[in-house]
């Protein structure tokens, strides 16, 4: 019979996160991004940077962003219509632009292509609480697109800013049409 | 002829009486006939006094030229006939000499030579008698003249006219009937004397270098010496020996090179006995460099260009050398490189210009041979690097004689692409090859400017090899990474490297110290412009130095790739350390910080302080341990203690991506585990220990009824067998499931332990579900004859996929996914882009870890790989997402 004797063992071992560096040349470029309080272009810069990593690998589909060529603070963004609403099968481009003092101060987020939708007038101002006076430093990029693209099948149509789209939406055929009929989808 | 004549005289016929009419065709058929008798007789020259009395005739009514041209013309005639066409004669049997060649015997060359020699013979005996006819109407015209005039005229001026003239007519004759195969004759008559007189003068040669064998360099000193002073280096009795045991030979030879300039043909035995030497030669240099790389063979070669051709010619050209005056009215037919005529006597030993050239052609010939010789073997020279370094010092000599590096260029790069950059090469062998001819050129050209241009096609290849990179690393820090075990071992290439390092610096300290303004002003007029191969655009020599480590990280394109392969190889090696034994790899980290920087491994040296870490903090864990030593005993049993735990601490940060896998170790290991965890917790408040339970090793031991088998396995091959303990027999599902391994897994670390007989695998009810038995040692032991009692088995990187840390390869996949998605991204956002525009985008805004370093032309591949997979469009350099 067999026994199994002297059973020794070197496993490794994972020292947790909070290692201590030995070199504090990396430390400084590994220092977490939202403990600071102040204002200031860096960490405004490594947010958005962070959050263009998070959305880029999240693969959410139907929804997408990504900053202009220079410019860091200026994003383009993209949401197709979700499935089984009337905005079914387009695109809508829209637009950000991020205060200096993001994430305390919301983005300013318009539709570049036009959306007839009740609460998106002709000039592509959004009406959505989370952008104005529910804002969280807690929301990012990609809960504005979500959010948005989930406002376009549940519209607010009690405070609409384009009411004619508004008056409409209970004959979802007929909002359909229109939808089909006003689309222009950008180049 | 007559008719002719009297046409030609038609003008003056008017004024002629009808007696001197006949006067002057009397003397005229006198005259036609005395020339007839004249030249055709055997060296009867009894018609002489008649003769002179016609041509007095006719010259007295003023037809001196026309007896002029008749004569030169029947003479012409008469060579023509009796010289010319006969001469020819003689070498008909040998039309089809160059088929005779091939089965070339000696037989024939005596026959070639007796029969030119007596037909040189003849033809001269011929020519020496009509120009003794000649000279005779000379002397005719002569005395008409100082008759007229009765005063003395420049009569040698007259001669000299005629004979030159003489001469032409000779040599054109014999040139417009010229029969082809007679340059060729020549060429094998001087080739076999030539080689008689080698065979005899090499022998000399060979002897006396083995009786003077006190100094090779005797006699290349000499030569230098007497070449700077301008004296044959031939001392006296040696001079004489030789001279006096060849002077038959070389006598023969002269006589027939004198007899056929005589003849006219001064530049054409000239080639011939050229083109001997130069065969000669070129045997003689093949032969002595053959295929051995070991010894230099310049000196030698050198050394019998001065005994033997240089020997014959000094003879050839001092027999010659008498006869001087003999040939000097035809020197107008002198090739360029024929060899003035000198005062050069034997015995006197002032070598003529010609000679002097002639050495000069012969050692310029030689060098160019050898250089051929070695450049066509370049490859296998390089191969046997650095024993044939003799063999790459020759080459470097001939080169800068000859300047041809453009030609090794082209001809080694051939070789290699031919027979280095092959897909049967390994990549190891191409990296030893690629580093020898490194190390090989450098000596032939410091500047590194023809490196550049062969290296270039090495580096494009292993740039297409995917294992170049872990060669690399593998040949830099491992001297054990010679596969073929023959090199030393034990001394990597850093190590070799560095040693060059520190002797260029040595050198380059000692040449600052003793740079005063003199030396600099030396060190200026030292300068050289840069060979006009050189590429300009890569700098001045003199900031270009050859750098082996430079050139290999140029193949990877930056040491960032070469570093991050080094840090995934590190950690692979640490993490099968069970000693933290890590004395070696620190020397090499410090070695290579001296190479590529401090910044750069410093996660590398974060590794090893993760190591001497590890090492402090076990034995302390383990020293808080001991006083309740009895706990560990309870544990489970079996008596396992914290004593037998040895753990690696690492700082994942710094440490490449770790394969994670799950593992159920058995459950009194898992206690100890963290058991020790709780302590590392205790001391490093508030770090935490995660175990990577399925890393590490695992010794442990066997005991059988009659034996006790050792091993050093993984930890999941020991989880394995330790499930055998309690029960003998276990399915595959199950023992997956107590083991917490997937069943494919378990199937394939099983294998260890079927191979080395201690388990047996049947198939089982389902034909998924294998059952696994555990065997009785003594059965197993006799039938794979496995030795009994303990034996200790090393588990290595065993399995495919067991490495513990992701590979180079994998990181990169993995950060191409990242790329990948970025590039979706903006293109569904901005449309379309051309390739810049994505390139910069990625660079501004892709700052993962690691940040895109990629260049245009590696983002452009990685581009047109996503179109080909369907994601993406190309259209007009525009880039679009595949709707």
């Amino acid at each position: 019979m067999t026994t199994i004797n002297g059973y020794s063992e070197t496993p490794q071992g994972y020292q947790d996160g909070n290692t201590p560096v030995p070199a504090p040349a990396i430390s400084t470029s590994k220092q977490p991004l939202t403990t600071a309080k102040t204002v200031d272009t860096q960490s405004v810069l490594k947010r958005l940077q962070s959050e263009l990593m998070a959305l880029m690998m999240s693969g959410d589909a139907g929804i997408s962003a990504f900053p202009e060529e220079d410019n860091i603070f200026c994003w383009k963004g993209t949401i197709t219509g979700s499935k089984d609403t009337v905005f079914e099968g387009t695109e809508y481009k829209l637009s950000f632009s991020f205060p200096t003092d993001y994430p305390f101060k919301p983005p300013k987020v318009k539709f570049e292509t036009g959306c007839f939708h009740p609460n998106v007038d002709v000039y592509g101002n959004i009406c959505l609480d989370i952008l104005q006076d529910k804002w969280s430093s807690a929301y990012d990029v990609r809960t504005i697109l979500l959010s948005i693209q989930s406002l376009l099948g549940e519209p607010n149509t009690s405070s609409p800013l384009n009411t004619q789209a508004a008056a409409l939406w209970i004959n979802q055929e007929e909002y359909r049409k229109m939808v089909e009929k006003l689309y222009k989808p950008s180049a | 002829m007559d008719s002719a004549s009297s046409v030609c005289n038609q003008g003056i016929l008017e004024s002629l009486t009808d007696d001197s009419i006949q006067e002057i065709l009397q003397s005229w058929n006198g005259f036609c006939v005395c020339t007839e008798a004249l030249l055709s007789g055997t060296g009867d020259l009894s018609v002489g006094s008649e003769f002179v009395s016609h041509v007095h005739g006719l010259c007295k009514h003023g037809l001196d030229s026309l007896v002029r041209d008749h004569f030169l013309r029947s003479l012409e005639e008469t060579f023509e006939k009796n010289g010319a066409s006969k001469f020819w004669h003689h070498f008909d049997a040998y039309s089809n000499v160059t088929a005779l060649e091939k089965n070339n015997s000696l037989i024939h060359e005596n026959e070639v030579q007796q029969v030119l020699c007596k037909a040189l013979e003849e033809i001269s005996l011929e020519k020496q008698y009509q120009e003794k006819c000649l000279l005779m109407l000379v002397h005719a015209l002569q005395s008409y003249k100082d008759y007229i005039s009765e005063g003395r005229h420049n009569s040698d001026a007259e001669r000299v006219h005629f004979v030159s003239k003489f001469q032409l007519i000779v040599s054109s004759v014999l040139m417009a009937s010229l029969p082809r195969h007679f340059p060729e004759m020549l060429h094998w008559y001087f080739k076999g004397r030539l080689e008689e007189l080698s065979t005899i003068m090499a022998g000399e040669f060979d002897n006396d270098n083995g009786s003077q064998d006190k100094d090779d360099m005797d006699l290349d000193d000499k030569s230098k010496i007497s070449y700077r002073t301008g004296e044959m280096d031939i001392d006296e009795c040696y001079h004489q020996r030789k001279f006096s045991e060849n002077t038959k030979l070389v006598k023969n030879i002269g006589k027939v090179v004198r007899d056929l300039r005589g003849i006219g043909f001064t530049s054409m035995a000239e080639d011939a006995y050229a083109s001997a030497i130069f065969w000669l030669l070129k045997a003689k240099v093949h032969n002595l460099a053959g295929d051995d790389y070991r010894s230099s063979v310049l000196e030698s070669i050198k050394g019998w260009i001065q005994a033997v051709p240089l020997q014959f010619l000094h003879a050839l050209l001092a027999y010659l050398g008498d006869s001087v005056s003999y040939d000097s009215p035809s020197s107008g037919l002198k090739s360029p490189l024929a060899s003035r005529p000198s005062s050069c006597y034997p015995g006197m030993d002032t070598p003529s210009e010609g000679l002097i050239r002639w050495q000069l052609r012969l050692e310029y010939f030689a060098y160019e041979t050898l250089q051929d010789l070695r450049i066509a073997k370049l490859f296998e020279i390089i191969v046997d690097y650095p024993d044939s370094s003799p063999a790459i010092e020759d080459l470097k000599q001939c080169l800068e004689y000859t300047g041809q590096h453009s030609k090794l260029v082209d001809s080694f790069i051939s070789a290699l692409q031919y027979r280095l950059l092959t897909a049967g090469a390994s990549t190891n062998d191409i990296l030893h090859q690629y580093v020898s001819t490194i190390k090989a050129l450098r000596t032939i050209d410091p500047a590194g400017v023809f490196l550049e241009a062969v290296g270039e096609p090495i580096r494009d290849y292993l740039r297409g090899r995917k294992d170049t990179i872990k060669c690399i690393v593998t040949m830099l820090t491992d001297g054990t990474g010679n596969p073929n075990g023959s090199g030393n071992t034990g001394d990597s290439l850093l190590e070799e490297l560095n040693r060059d390092e520190e002797n260029q610096e040595n050198a380059g300290i000692d040449d600052d110290i003793n740079t005063d303004e003199k030396q600099a002003w030396i060190n200026a007029e030292r300068w050289e412009p840069d060979p006009v191969e050189a590429d300009p655009l890569k700098g001045s020599r003199n900031r270009r130095k050859v750098d082996i480590l430079g050139m290999i990280v140029s193949i990877i394109g930056s040491k960032d790739q070469l570093v991050n392969e080094y840090r995934v190889m590190l950690a692979e090696k640490l993490l099968n350390k069970s000693d933290y034994d890590i004395d070696s790899e620190i020397r090499t980290l410090e070695l290579l910080k001296i190479h590529f920087g401090e910044s750069s491994m410093q996660r590398c040296e974060i590794m090893l302080n993760d190591l001497i870490d590890s090492k402090r903090t076990n034995s302390n864990i383990k020293a808080t341990i001991t006083q309740p030593s009895q706990r560990g005993a309870e544990l489970g049993g079996t008596d396992v203690s914290l004593e037998i735990l040895d753990a690696t601490i690492l700082s994942s940060n710094f440490w490449p991506p770790i394969q994670d896998e799950v593992l159920n170790v058995p459950g009194p290991m898992d206690q100890l585990l963290s058991d020790y965890a709780k302590r590392f917790n205790e001391i490093k408040t508030p770090r935490k220990l995660l175990w990577k339970k399925n890393l590490g090793t695992v010794k442990l031991e066997l005991q059988f009824e009659d034996r006790a088998v050792q091993f050093t396995v993984a930890p999941v091959h020991a989880a394995i067998i330790m499930q055998f303990q309690d029960q003998t027999s276990w399915t595959s599902k199950n023992l997956a499931a107590a083991i917490g391994v997937p069943v494919d897994a378990l199937n394939r670390r099983i294998n260890f332990w079927i191979s080395k007989g201690i388990i047996a695998e049947s198939l089982g009810a389902d034909s998924d579900d294998h059952i696994f038995t555990l065997m009785d040692g003594m059965v197993e032991a006799s039938k794979n004859g496995v030795n009994s009692g303990s034996c200790e088995e090393l588990l290595a990187g065993d399995e495919e996929g067991e490495r513990s840390v992701a590979s180079v390869e994998d990181q990169l996949r993995k950060e191409m996914t990242v790329y990948e998605k970025f590039i979706m991204g903006m293109l569904t956002n901005f449309g379309s882009m051309a390739l810049d525009r994505i390139h910069n985008t990625l660079k501004m805004f892709c700052v993962a870890d690691p940040p895109y370093d990629k260049s245009l032309q590696q983002l452009q591949s990685f581009l047109s790989g996503l179109v080909s997979e369907e994601k993406l469009e190309l259209r007009d350099g525009m880039y679009f997402l595949k709707k």
